[in-house]
C-alpha cells in the first residue's frame, strides 16, 4: 500500500509542479543577487544570504532560509491536506477502504508519501541552491567560515550541510502532522490546508509578541530558524534538540489523533 | 454509527491523555520545590563577589524595559538595555572570556584577551579590535548575571540585603538576595540576585524600578555548567577573508569627555557622595553607589541641542524653563541648558525629584574649550 502511495504522489504533475515553483524563489532571489550585487544589510533578510556573494557553495543553505518561513509549509500543508480528505473529495476513499489491508495502513501508508514528498522537496531546494550556488557566485567548495568566524573544512561543511538539511525536513513534519490530521476532519483538501496555515501563522505571529512569551517554547515555528545553530563553532545544540523533541511531539499527538478519528469515522464518500 | 461511537470513545480518551500529560509536564517541572539554605545574606555576597574565577560555560538570555532616548551613535547601548539579548558565554577568568550574542541569521562574538577584545561580526563580516580600558561602554558581557550581580553587590551594604529563598533557575539551586537600595534619591525600588548554591555564581538579577512591577532588566542564565571551557574556544583569529578595524567608539567618547573643561563638582549632590571611578574624564561628575548611580556632564551645545529635542519628544518630558526631564523606568535624563552658560546633562537611576535637586545643587558650567 505503501509503494501505491508513493507511485500516485510522485507520478502526478502536480507534485512536481509545486517542488518546481518552490524552487523558483531562490532562483529568482540568486539571479537579482548577482545582478545587482546587493546583499542584505546585517540583520536583516534570510540567513547566509549575505555569505554567499563570497562563497556560493553555501546557497543550498540560503535557499532552504528563504522557502522555509512560506513557500515549503505551505507546499507540505497541500500535499498533506489533500491526502485524505482529497480522496474523500474524489469520491474514492470508500473505495480505498475496501481493501483488506485497514484503515491505520492506509493512513501509515499517506503518512510516509507525505514523509517522502518532505524529505525529496528540501533535498531538491537544496540541490537545486548549491547548482545555482556553484553556478552564480564565486564559490570555495574546499573551505568556508562558520558564523562564529572560525575555519570549517570542506567535510565539516558537507556534514552539517546535510545535518541541516534533515533538520529543516523534522521541522517540515509538524506542518504535515497538522494537515494529515485536518485531512482526517474534512472532505475538503482546501479546508485542511487551511487550517494548517492558520496554526503557522498564528505561531509565527505569538513569536513575535513579547506578551505571548511564556508559551514561544511551544510554538510549532518556534525552533525552524535553529539549523543556523548547526554553523556556530562550537555547534550550539540548545535550540535544535529541543527543536527536533518539540517535532516528535507534535508529529505524534497529531497522528495519535488523526488515528483516533480516522479509525472511527464514518467515510460516506 | 453506534458501534464507530463507542470504538473512538476510547481512542479519543488515549489521545486527550497523552495531550494533558505534556501540557501539564512544564508545570509539574517547575513547581518541584527547591530547599533553602539559611545562609545569611551576608555570607552569600561575599561568596558572589569571591566567583569571578569561578569557571564555567553556558547560555543566558537578558530582556531590558528601558525605551532610552539616545542619539543615533549609541543606538547599541541602548538597544542592550531595552530589547531581547540571547547570549552564550564561555569563562575561563575576567581576562579571558567569550560572549556570543545570538542572533536568528547571525552572531557577533567578543573574545576578551589579555590585551583587550576581539568582536566578530558574522553578518558584516567584520573583526574588530579593542584595547583593554577602564573605562569603556556597556557591552553584552556586562549583562552577564554572574558579571552584573558581581557588579551591583560590590557596592551593596550589608544593611541593604535581606534573604529571599530559594528556587530553580538554569536547573541549578539558588538562593535569593534582595538589595534594597537605602539612598532617599534612588530610583530603583529592589535588585533581586539568585546565587547558584554550588559555586557562588550570580545566575538570575531582575531590578525592579520605583514605580513598576514589569522588571526594568532581567537577566537570567537558561544553561550553566560548571566546566572548564577550552582555551581554544575563548582564542580568537580573525579569519582570512574579514575586514578588519580598530574600535573607536569608546575612545570618541573618552575624547569628548576629556574636551570637558573641569568643573568645580560638590562633594554631594542629591544626598550622593562624590565617587571616583579609574579612566573616567575629570570633566565628568560621579555620585552614589551600588545601584544608585548618577552622572553629571557638560555637553557640546550642539549635541544638547539634538538631544534636547529627543527628550523633549517623549510624551512624558517634563519641561521647566530651560530643562528637560525624563525617566525611562529607573533611569533618569535631565538636560539643563541655561542661556548664559554651557548645558548639562544628568543621568542616572535617580528619581526626576533628585535630578532637580542636584541640578539646583551644580555649580554653573564655564564655557568649553
Amino acid at each position: 500500500m505503501i509503494a501505491v502511495e508513493l507511485r500516485k504522489l510522485f507520478r502526478r504533475p502536480r507534485t512536481w509542479a509545486i517542488i518546481a515553483v518552490l524552487n523558483a524563489l531562490p532562483v529568482l532571489v540568486a539571479v537579482l543577487l548577482v545582478l545587482t550585487d546587493l546583499a542584505p544589510r546585517p540583520g536583516e533578510g534570510p540567513p547566509f544570504l549575505s555569505a554567499v556573494l563570497t562563497n556560493g557553495a553555501l546557497y543550498p543553505l540560503a535557499a532552504l532560509a528563504i522557502v522555509l518561513p512560506l513557500f515549503l509549509p505551505i507546499a507540505v500543508a497541500v500535499v498533506a491536506g489533500d491526502s485524505v480528505a482529497g480522496e474523500a473529495q474524489a469520491g474514492t476513499l470508500r473505495y480505498l477502504l475496501a481493501r483488506p489491508a485497514g484503515r491505520t495502513r492506509l493512513l501509515v501508508a499517506k503518512l510516509v508519501a507525505v514523509l517522502a514528498f518532505v524529505l525529496v522537496t528540501v533535498v531538491v531546494v537544496a540541490a537545486v541552491g548549491y547548482l545555482v550556488g556553484t553556478t552564480l557566485f564565486e564559490a570555495r567548495p574546499g573551505a568556508g567560515t562558520s558564523v562564529s568566524g572560525t575555519s570549517l573544512t570542506a567535510e565539516e561543511l558537507a556534514v552539517r550541510t546535510v545535518l541541516a538539511v534533515g533538520y529543516v525536513g523534522v521541522s517540515m513534519l509538524g506542518v504535515a502532522a497538522f494537515a494529515l490530521f485536518f485531512s482526517t476532519l474534512t472532505d475538503s483538501p482546501l479546508g485542511a490546508t487551511m487550517g494548517a496555515l492558520a496554526v503557522l501563522v498564528t505561531s509565527s505571529l505569538l513569536f513575535t509578541l513579547d506578551a505571548a512569551s511564556p508559551i514561544a517554547p511551544y510554538l510549532p515555528t518556534r525552533y525552524w530558524l535553529a539549523f543556523v545553530d548547526l554553523f556556530r563553532d562550537p555547534i550550539l545544540w540548545r535550540d535544535i534538540t529541543r527543536g527536533l523533541a518539540l517535532q516528535a511531539v507534535y508529529v505524534g499527538v497529531l497522528l495519535a489523533a488523526a488515528w483516533a478519528n480516522f479509525t472511527t469515522k464514518d467515510v460516506t464518500s | 454509527m453506534a458501534s464507530r461511537a463507542r470504538a473512538a470513545a476510547p481512542r479519543w480518551a488515549v489521545v486527550g491523555v497523552v495531550v494533558a500529560v505534556l501540557a501539564a509536564l512544564p508545570a509539574i517541572v517547575a513547581a518541584l520545590p527547591v530547599a533553602d539554605d539559611p545562609v545569611p545574606a551576608a555570607e552569600l555576597r561575599a561568596a558572589v563577589l569571591a566567583s569571578a574565577d569561578v569557571q564555567f560555560s553556558g547560555y543566558a538570555e537578558s530582556a531590558g524595559g528601558l525605551a532610552l532616548p539616545v542619539t543615533d551613535q549609541l543606538d547599541a547601548v541602548a538597544d542592550l538595555f531595552s530589547d531581547r539579548t540571547e547570549m552564550r558565554v564561555w569563562w575561563r577568568g575576567p581576562d579571558d572570556h567569550r560572549v556570543d550574542v545570538i542572533t536568528p541569521a547571525g552572531e557577533t562574538g567578543i573574545h576578551r584577551d589579555a590585551r583587550g577584545t576581539w568582536t566578530w561580526e558574522y553578518e558584516r563580516a567584520t573583526a574588530t579590535r579593542a584595547a583593554a580600558t577602564p573605562l569603556a561602554l556597556p557591552a553584552p558581557p556586562d549583562l552577564l548575571p554572574a558579571t552584573l550581580g558581581r557588579r551591583l553587590l560590590s557596592e551593596t551594604a550589608d544593611a541593604e540585603l535581606a534573604r529571599i529563598g530559594a528556587r530553580r533557575i538554569a536547573g541549578r539551586d539558588a538562593l535569593g538576595l534582595r538589595a534594597t537600595p537605602a539612598e532617599p534619591a534612588s530610583a530603583v525600588r529592589q535588585v533581586d540576585v539568585w546565587v547558584d548554591r554550588a559555586s557562588g555564581l550570580t545566575v538570575q538579577v531582575v531590578v525592579l524600578g520605583e514605580t513598576s512591577e514589569v522588571p526594568a532588566l532581567d537577566t537570567r542564565f537558561l544553561d550553566l555548567e560548571l566546566a572548564v571551557p577550552d582555551a581554544a574556544t575563548t582564542a580568537f583569529a580573525p579569519p582570512a577573508d574579514a575586514r578588519l578595524r580598530t574600535a573607536e567608539e569608546t575612545e570618541i567618547v573618552l575624547e569628548a569627555g576629556r574636551r570637558l573643561v573641569p568643573v568645580p563638582f560638590p562633594p554631594t549632590v542629591a544626598g550622593l557622595p562624590r565617587r571616583t571611578l579609574e579612566g573616567a574624564p575629570p570633566g565628568i561628575g560621579l555620585y552614589g553607589r551600588g545601584a544608585t548611580l548618577l552622572a553629571v556632564a557638560p555637553v557640546p551645545r550642539r549635541l544638547a541641542e539634538g538631544l534636547g529635542r529627543t527628550l523633549a519628544q517623549s510624551p512624558d518630558a517634563v519641561v521647566e524653563g530651560t530643562s528637560t526631564r525624563i525617566a525611562a523606568g529607573p533611569v533618569g535624563l535631565m538636560l539643563v541648558d541655561p542661556r548664559d552658560a554651557e548645558p548639562y546633562l544628568l543621568t542616572g537611576t535617580v528619581t526626576l525629584d533628585a535630578l532637580v535637586e542636584a541640578a539646583a545643587q551644580l555649580p554653573v558650567t564655564r564655557a568649553q574649550r
